[in-house]
């Protein structure tokens, strides 16, 4: 989970997987998707017991929101894998 | 299973001392501030990232090595506060939420590009981008989500 400067550079990055031509956010994309309720309180007294918990789901929901369904972002089997 | 109030008090001393500190509290230095003996602080450590598995211990130790969003093993991340660099984020997407852990402060990241080694910059404030430089600074996830894509998720 890396930052570029740009998506070019990305894709000449000697490590870029094929697959993950799809594996692009622009910075308002993850300021929202690290920026979710829950990441508001790692500070609280409570974060790990109340908070925790509840990153999955929250997080799912943001890439839903942003379009990303597939699989490789949600971590579901891919039927292309198997 | 150990008492969630203790996790709690365990996580947020981690997390406080990462933000004090730049690096994670070692388990000898968490036993007396949670009233522990120190061989108990050590097994809460373990009870501590099974509770919280997105941060890692360096394989072999009982070091901390990431406790998201910071990393006390450095990265390429760097995290620049009140004009202090002493912080590095696990990778480069958990760095955009380590503005939540100064708040009212601007956050500012500093990473070499992967590729071309050429600096690259993100400001945050409240969560709010205040400024990228490029402008053109994107995320990127190179393997997808999930235990089954066989690499770690912060890469």
């Amino acid at each position: 989970m890396n930052l570029f400067r740009s998506e070019e550079h990305a894709r000449r990055w000697p490590a870029f997987q094929p697959k993950a031509e799809q594996g692009f956010l622009t910075l308002p994309q993850l300021a929202g998707f690290f920026g979710t309720e829950t990441r508001r309180h790692m500070l609280d007294p409570d974060y790990l017991s109340a908070w925790y918990p509840k990153r999955a789901a929250e997080r799912r929901a943001y890439l839903e929101s942003i379009g990303k369904t597939t699989p490789f972002w949600l971590g579901t089997p891919d039927p292309e894998e198997t | 299973m150990p008492d969630a109030a203790l996790l709690d008090r365990a996580f947020t001393h981690m997390m406080r001392g990462l933000v004090d500190t730049g690096t994670a509290p070692h388990y000898a230095e968490l036993a007396r501030p949670l009233g522990l003996s120190v061989e108990a602080s050590q097994t809460l450590l373990h009870e501590l990232l099974q509770a919280y598995p997105i941060g890692w211990l360096h394989p072999e130790t009982d070091y901390i090595a990431s406790f998201p969003p910071l990393n006390s093993l450095p990265t390429q991340y760097r995290i620049t506060v009140r004009g202090e660099q002493k912080w590095f984020a696990q990778c480069g997407f958990e760095a955009t939420s380590v503005t939540w852990l100064f708040p009212g402060e601007t956050v500012r990241i500093e990473a070499p590009c992967l590729d071309c080694g050429d600096p690259l910059t993100v400001e945050m404030r409240d969560g709010r981008i205040l400024g990228a430089d490029p402008e053109s600074v994107v995320g990127h996830l190179n393997y997808g989500f999930g235990a089954s894509r066989g690499r770690n998720w912060f890469l």
